[in-house]
């Protein structure tokens, strides 16, 4: 009697979280779906994908970047003795794999719209998530597996691919070959989904499957797909009132954001963005400046004309502590950070890369090298005034050109150790003028190399009985 | 001794022996009191195992042999009387109430028993230590007090968190504090803060709002005879705390004024001190030498990056002076207490003020009580208890954090000044040096407050329906809010490239609770006690909080969101779960000799899923009280020999709120716009942890009380741990929380106390407590590694798995590393090298602590020590502290710099060292952590307390128009003795073992004096 009278009844327990919103209730309406295609740009934006560190690791591991004798982060991989355990590796694994997560739950979520117009943005929005996916994928094979070529047909251990979402999943990785082809396909389901413009460049778009698609064909050594997509890419850019930055706004494209030539990029604004991890932190003494530009940047950029906006003063940022052969200025690619905020929207793809792709494409190619050399002076012309244009280069020698122009114009935007593999390079830190004069404990890799990717992290090897004796050789 | 309790217990059916005898003496034992006969007495001669025992009326009838002489009266709760048989064949015998006996009533949940009745593990912690606390919480007082309980301060700084653990860690992830009931009330514990000051929950403390002055009593329930009617919250102990009421009686009031003033000061006399400059410019140099360069060069940087004074010489600022200072404390506490039969009350305020080691940390409380009881009526009677208490803390960062003072404290190199030319704290070492972090400066530019008030109100009331049969109705509100403001300076440290930044937090608990009970208590032919407990419990709590946070101000004395260039965050949140509870008790006794009890809870918890939402938690207790029996009654010396086993299952609902929901989150925004992601795993079947609970105790007293203790076998065996089961991260988790895994804690916990003195004038009482403790991690499927340890079925769920440190190679002063456990292989490549486990556990194998206490006339002279061995502690910042120069230009220790190795050392013939080479950037592998070069014996003990004390004879004390009149001097944490020579920290350590530099403990003279009136 006394207990019937006082109790509370069921709702008393059945709590909501308030905070939260459960599984069973989400992606019911297109709001539900825009608010999904934005948690998977905020996971790019994340510190560890596109934020910060997949934008700086592979220029730490290369030449035209160089360590600070006070850096603290990423160290372990400049100097090439980083282990499974170490944070960067499984940071990477685990939040791209996360990225790919959400991706999946609005591929995958079963939802129709009430009108053709709601329809076309959802179709829109899962256009965006695939490609996002496919991005993932690739950067995850770039990563962690060797690059295309490393074996004949792309046989070689890759990444697993992941296009559903499952608890209890414990997938093995799939070959590199597998990987590549599960990236187009993404990408070019997200180029053929996605039919809505973007508000700004900071959004997953039409034109930015088409560049990526060109770049990963080019990874792939699929030279005549890298030229077909590259031209798509330019061809519906400039249809789109794209066009290379002018040299004025060339130092601080970043900082104004969605510049002319921003295909797609990470948005940085005073109410959002990284805060003291953000990539120009690593860069400025305003933050942790724990990375320099080497001598051989300095070189590679001092072998043109002063006339080069790449190599002018806005681009550097002096700073009278450094010293010594570590002096004398710090790389201000990216203006805005401070210690504890930063808003320079960082790059995931832009146009003078997709003329660099096409370039290299051409020029690999062997049958068009005048395009090859045109597409490189878009960029050489604009940039230094005409200053050592290409002019009669074919061969080897005018790939080398093309992929000098690409350290010039890409250095600090998370390129080079991909370049270095896919070419087979060594990765040689001792500048040719002075071979003494490399600042690291490791000056010289040689290609091939367990070393030029990263091992998969111990948690996953623990946690995944199908991938713990498929680590990474050398870790 | 496990064997030896069952065959005890198997006693139980057991029958004491009669004998022959020769003459008849009669008579009726009868109460002082009120002159009713006292059935169940037992008589004996003395010097014989000839006895008998009273019928319902109280008399007996008795054959003694000739030569005997004395009669032997005992009883439970009556004083024992000897009395001369002479020529005497009618014997009667009246019997008061021993005092001592009496004072025994010990609160359990839901109501008391006397000790006598308890079948379960309790331990009933000595209140008087509560009134000369040197710390803001009750808590401190469990520390070294009772066996089992494992009490540690998880910040030396005034009003900081304490940690407790009663036998063991029996959860990975669900919570192992113990559940706080105050007045009857299941109270959140623990920190409530929102920011913490950046310290992970160690720095605030909910519990600092009570005054300890006004307990009245503090109990510990310890196994599941005693915590299974708190059902899926008993499995880690409960402390009840009961509030002071007033007595009824004359009506006169006795008013309490006491006073206290300590100062405090690091009681860990082997803390790390930093370099002076010489020694810093030295290592400087050095350390670059190390790595290629020339001398020139490195003292031409040293110069371009350091200042120098007039003379031309670079500075040598002592860090650890400049952000220390005498701590003091003060306290006044006034109580005034009272009643009749009608109403009585007791009603205090006190004001409490400590400051801190570290400059400008202080905590500060004022607090005041009302407790009111009454009859209403002949059947109705009610009480309320109103507490108000309002503390103010000004905190500091701690940990690994830049700021921290005593790691920042180290690290800032003594060549920087401490203020610049223009008077300011001196920054300009920010370009380069830990973000121009100024130790003496963030202690004065910057702000931790936090403030917080509680309101707690508890109104009873109990209905006497027939004799022996009570309703007891109870609701309660519990209502926490806490206001916190931190602010970074725009010139140096964390706010200095935006202008300076400010975070303000508000954060509201309510607690709600409804009780109702029915008792019965009732006695059956005058020796069967009944007594039966039911009852419905609901409870809801709700935390609400709004935080914001904004950069950029003008000006230095601004420091509120109000002036703020760019308003950078807001949030808020609620969150809130709740109980709906049904439970029961039966205590049975027979002759107030043999005792059953049993309890059961039903628990339902929106916590848990909808599959699994409710729990059936229950109790089984017996006792025998062997020496009421026949064949101890010859047997003086012993006094009191009882026997207690009880088994029971309790829950831990110690987890997150909804850690059940598959969620989407929406922490997250992009492009200004919100965003959600997939946030947690759905698991509806997730519920509480489950422990079975079994324990075995033994009750002791002899030689005239002279003599006593316990001693308790325990066994926890946890199942259905709550574990992150971790997931392939190719899912996109990383982990889920699920059920599986078991965990057991079993061991022994001893109490001995002894009068070794024991006249008119003196008494000398020396006491102790151990507890030996075994951990073990039963069932795990998966090993894990988490952070310095691995959990791995079959071992110390503590046990530290590291590299294996091989000192330094004496050559070249690199670090060198076994391979393996084996240790028979060293490496200087770290990555040749790997972790293992080496039997060293932060387990303590024994803890406790040990008392002595003379005292003379009124003068009482006391120690108390607590103890604790066989662990392992772990220095966390170790690898930065004594990173051999891994970041750069950071300094060291003294202690660093005398025991590394040099050129000039080796060159010299020196073989050992403690410290590789001081290299620029680190040695190789200097950047790991997880070695046992950081790994340290914890084996301490510390003199907790020494207090002299001095009650005024009634005769002086009533001059002065007084009741009492006491004077006393007390001592804290006065002296440590640790077993590791190079152990560099406090010994007393978070449960875990792991440093992570925070505020030392500190030691306090305290002079105070308590008047009665």
């Amino acid at each position: 009697m006394m207990f019937g009278a006082s109790s509370c009844g069921e709702d008393f327990l059945n709590l909501q979280p308030q905070q939260s919103v459960a599984d069973a209730n989400f992606l019911k309406n297109v709001d539900d779906f825009r608010t999904a295609i934005l948690g998977a740009h905020d996971q790019l934006q994340n510190s560890d994908w596109y934020g910060r560190y997949f934008l700086l690791v592979p220029d730490v591991m290369g030449e035209d970047i160089k360590q600070n004798a006070s850096a603290n982060r990423a160290k372990e991989w400049a100097e090439y003795n980083g282990t499974s355990v170490d944070f960067i590796p499984n940071e990477f694994w685990a939040e791209l794999y996360e990225g790919i997560n959400i991706a999946n739950q609005i591929i995958n979520a079963e939802y129709t719209a009430p009108t053709p117009e709601v329809q076309a943005e959802v179709d829109h929005i899962k256009g965006q998530a695939r490609a996002i996916r496919g991005l993932a994928h690739f950067d995850l094979v770039r990563l962690f597996a060797q690059h295309y070529t490393f074996t004949a047909g792309g046989g070689h251990v890759g990444v697993p691919i992941v296009t559903e979402y499952n608890v209890a999943a414990k997938p093995a990785r799939n070959t590199v070959a597998e990987v590549y082809t599960q990236v187009i396909d993404d990408l070019t389901a997200g180029y053929n989904g996605m039919t809505l413009d973007p508000p700004n460049a900071g959004y997953m778009n039409k034109i930015a499957a088409a560049a990526l698609l060109g770049r990963v064909y080019l990874y792939m050594d699929d030279f005549s797909n890298a030229e077909a997509w590259s031209t798509t890419a330019i061809t519906e850019a400039t249809a789109a009132g794209k066009s290379l930055v002018a040299n004025a706004d060339y130092p601080t494209m970043f900082l104004d954001g969605n510049s002319s030539e921003a295909l797609f990029e990470i948005n940085m604004i005073l109410v959002d963005n990284n805060g003291s991890d953000h990539l120009g932190g690593m860069y400025k003494e305003s933050g942790y400046g724990d990375y320099l530009p080497s001598n051989i940047l300095f070189t590679l950029l001092d072998t043109l004309n002063t006339d080069d906006i790449r190599g002018k003063g806005a681009m550097w940022l002096a700073d009278p502590n450094l010293t010594g052969i570590f002096g004398s200025v710090r790389v201000n690619k990216y203006p805005s950070a401070g210690s504890t905020i930063a808003t320079d929207n960082l790059p995931i793809i832009r146009l003078s890369e997709v003329y660099l792709n096409r370039a290299e494409a051409r020029a690999k190619l062997g049958t068009n090298d005048a395009g090859a050399r045109d597409d490189a002076n878009m960029l050489i012309n604009l940039r230094t005034n005409g200053f050592n244009a290409l002019t009669t280069e074919s061969g080897q020698a005018l790939v080398d050109a093309i992929l000098d122009e690409r350290r010039r114009e890409l250095y600090a935007e998370g390129h080079r150790i991909f370049d270095i593999s896919r070419n087979q390079l060594d990765m040689d830190r001792q500048d040719a003028a002075d071979p003494a004069n490399c600042t690291s404990i490791t000056c010289f890799e040689a290609y091939p190399n367990d070393r030029f990717i990263l091992p998969i992290p111990l948690d996953e090897l623990s946690a995944n009985p199908q991938i713990e004796n498929d680590q990474n050789p050398g870790y | 001794m496990r064997k030896s309790l069952l065959f005890g217990l198997a006693l139980l059916f057991s029958i004491g022996v009669v004998f022959a005898q020769d003459r008849t003496i009669t008579g009726k034992v009868t109460s002082a009191d009120d002159g009713t006969g006292i059935p169940g007495v037992n008589i004996v001669v003395k010097g014989t195992t000839t006895g008998a025992v009273t019928d319902l009326d109280g008399n007996y009838k008795l054959s003694v042999p000739s030569d005997g002489a004395i009669l032997v009266f005992s009883f439970i709760g009556m004083e024992t009387q000897e009395v001369e048989i002479g020529g005497r064949s009618v014997i009667d015998v009246a019997m008061g109430l021993d005092s001592e006996q009496l004072a025994e009533v010990v609160v359990v949940g839901y109501g008391t028993q006397t000790k006598e009745q308890l079948t379960g593990a309790v331990s009933v912690i000595d209140t008087e230590q509560l009134e000369m606390m040197p710390k803001a919480s009750f808590q401190d007082a469990l520390q070294g007090s009772s066996p089992g309980l494992q009490v540690v301060n998880l910040d030396g700084a005034p009003g900081a968190g304490i940690a407790v653990r009663v036998r063991g860690i029996g959860s990975i992830n669900a919570s192992n504090e113990p559940l706080y009931v105050i007045d009857g009330i299941p109270v959140v514990s623990g920190s409530v803060s929102n920011t913490d000051f950046d310290n992970g929950g160690r720095s605030s403390n909910v519990m600092a709002s009570l005054n300890p002055n006004d307990i009245e009593s503090l109990v510990v329930l310890k196994d599941a005879a005693s915590t299974a009617i708190y059902g899926s919250r008993g499995a880690n102990g409960v402390v009840l705390i009961t509030t002071k009421s007033g007595k009824s009686g004359s009506g006169k009031a006795n008013v309490d004024v006491k006073a206290r003033w300590g100062v405090s000061e690091n009681a860990f006399n082997n803390l790390l001190t930093g370099l002076n400059g010489d020694q810093y410019f030295q290592l400087y140099v050095e350390g670059y030498e190390n790595i290629g360069w020339t001398t020139q060069d490195a003292t031409d940087q040293f110069y371009s990056q350091f200042p120098v004074d007039d003379n031309g010489d670079y500075y040598s600022t002592n860090w650890l002076d400049e952000i220390t200072n005498p701590g003091a404390v003060q306290e006044y506490d006034i109580s005034v207490q009272g009643g009749t039969d009608k109403l009585n009350y007791f009603i205090s305020t006190n004001y409490f003020d400590q400051d801190g080691v570290v400059v400008n940390n202080f905590f500060e409380r004022l607090s005041g009580r009302a407790n009111i009881g009454g009859q209403i009526s002949k059947k109705i009677s009610f009480s309320n208890n109103l507490a108000v208490s309002y503390f103010k803390q000004r905190g500091i960062t701690d940990g690994t954090r830049w700021q921290a003072p005593f790691y920042l404290g180290i690290l800032m190199a003594p060549a920087v000044p401490v203020f610049d030319e223009t008077g300011q704290y001196y920054s300009d070492h920010k370009s380069f040096f830990m973000g121009g972090n100024n130790p003496a400066g963030h202690l004065h530019d910057d702000r931790r407050n936090l403030r917080q008030l509680r309101v707690t109100d508890n109104l009873t009331a109990t209905w006497n329906i027939i004799e022996g049969l009570d309703f007891r109705t109870a609701w309660s509100l519990d209502f926490i809010r806490v206001d916190e403001n931190l602010y970074a300076n725009p010139r140096y440290g964390d706010g200095r490239n935006v202008g300076g930044t400010a975070n303000v937090a508000a954060t509201s608990v309510l607690n709600w609770l409804g009780t109702q009970t029915l008792t019965y208590n009732k006695t059956f032919a005058e020796q069967h006690g009944l007594s039966v407990l039911a009852g419905y419990e609901a409870q809801k709590v709700s935390e609400d909080g709004v935080e914001a946070y904004g950069e950029g101000f003008a000006h230095p004395t601004l420091k509120n969101l109000a002036s703020v260039a760019n308003p950078q965050d807001v949030n808020s949140y609620l969150t809130e779960y709740s109980f709906e509870s049904l439970f029961a008790r039966v205590n049975y006794d027979f002759r107030n000799k043999y005792f059953l009890s049993g309890s059961i809870r039903r628990d339902g918890s929106s916590r848990f899923g909808p599959d699994n939402r409710y729990g059936t938690f229950w109790s089984l207790g017996a006792g025998y009280t062997m020496t009421e029996e026949g064949y101890l009654q010859n047997a003086d010396w012993l006094n009191l020999l009882k026997l207690r086993a009880s088994y029971g299952i309790t829950g831990n609902a110690g987890i997150g709120n909804f850690d059940w929901a598959g969620l989407w989150g929406f922490s997250r925004a992009y492009d200004g716009s919100p965003a959600a992601a997939p946030a947690q795993v759905a698991n509806p079947l997730l519920t509480w942890e489950s422990q079975e609970n079994l324990n075995f105790g033994l009750d002791y007293e002899m030689f005239n009380n002279r003599l006593r203790g316990s001693v308790e076998y325990f066994n926890r065996f946890s199942s259905d741990m709550l574990l992150d089961r971790p997931l392939s991260m190719t899912t996109g988790f990383r982990s889920v929380t699920e059920n599986f895994g078991d965990m057991k804690n079993f061991g022994w916990e001893f109490v001995l106390a002894a009068d070794i003195v024991s006249t008119d004038d003196w008494l000398v009482t020396l006491g102790g407590n151990i507890t030996l403790l075994t951990n073990e991690i039963v069932k795990l499927d998966e090993a894990f590694l988490d952070g310095t340890k691995r959990r791995e079925e079959g071992r110390d769920y503590q046990e530290f798995f590291l590299l294996g440190w091989a000192g330094v190679n004496p050559v070249n002063g690199d670090p060198i590393w076994y391979t393996d456990s084996s240790k028979t292989e060293t490496t200087s490549n770290v990555s040749e090298a790997e972790r293992f486990y080496d039997g060293k556990s932060a387990t303590p194998t024994a803890y406790g602590g040990f008392n002595l206490d003379a005292t003379w006339k009124g003068l009482t002279l006391s120690f108390m020590f607590n103890y604790s061995f066989g662990n392992y502690v772990y220095d966390s910042p170790g690898w930065v502290l004594h990173g051999d120069g891994r970041f750069t230009p950071r300094s060291t220790s003294q202690y660093a710099f005398e025991n590394r190795w040099t050129q000039e050392k080796a060159d010299a013939g020196q073989t050992e060292f403690l410290f590789p080479q001081h290299r620029w950037g680190g040695n190789q592998a200097s950047n790991q952590r997880n070695s046992d070069r950081y790994l340290f014996e914890g084996d301490f003990i510390r003199l907790k307390k020494v207090n002299l004390s001095y009650n005024f004879p009634q005769s002086i004390a009533s001059k002065a128009k007084m009741r009492s009149l006491q004077v006393y001097l007390s001592l804290d944490n006065y002296w440590t003795w640790v077993k590791d020579e190079n152990l560099t920290f406090d010994p007393e350590q978070i449960v875990s073992g792991v440093y992570n530099t925070v505020t030392p403990i500190s030691k306090t003279v305290n002079f105070g004096i308590n008047m009665g009136f």
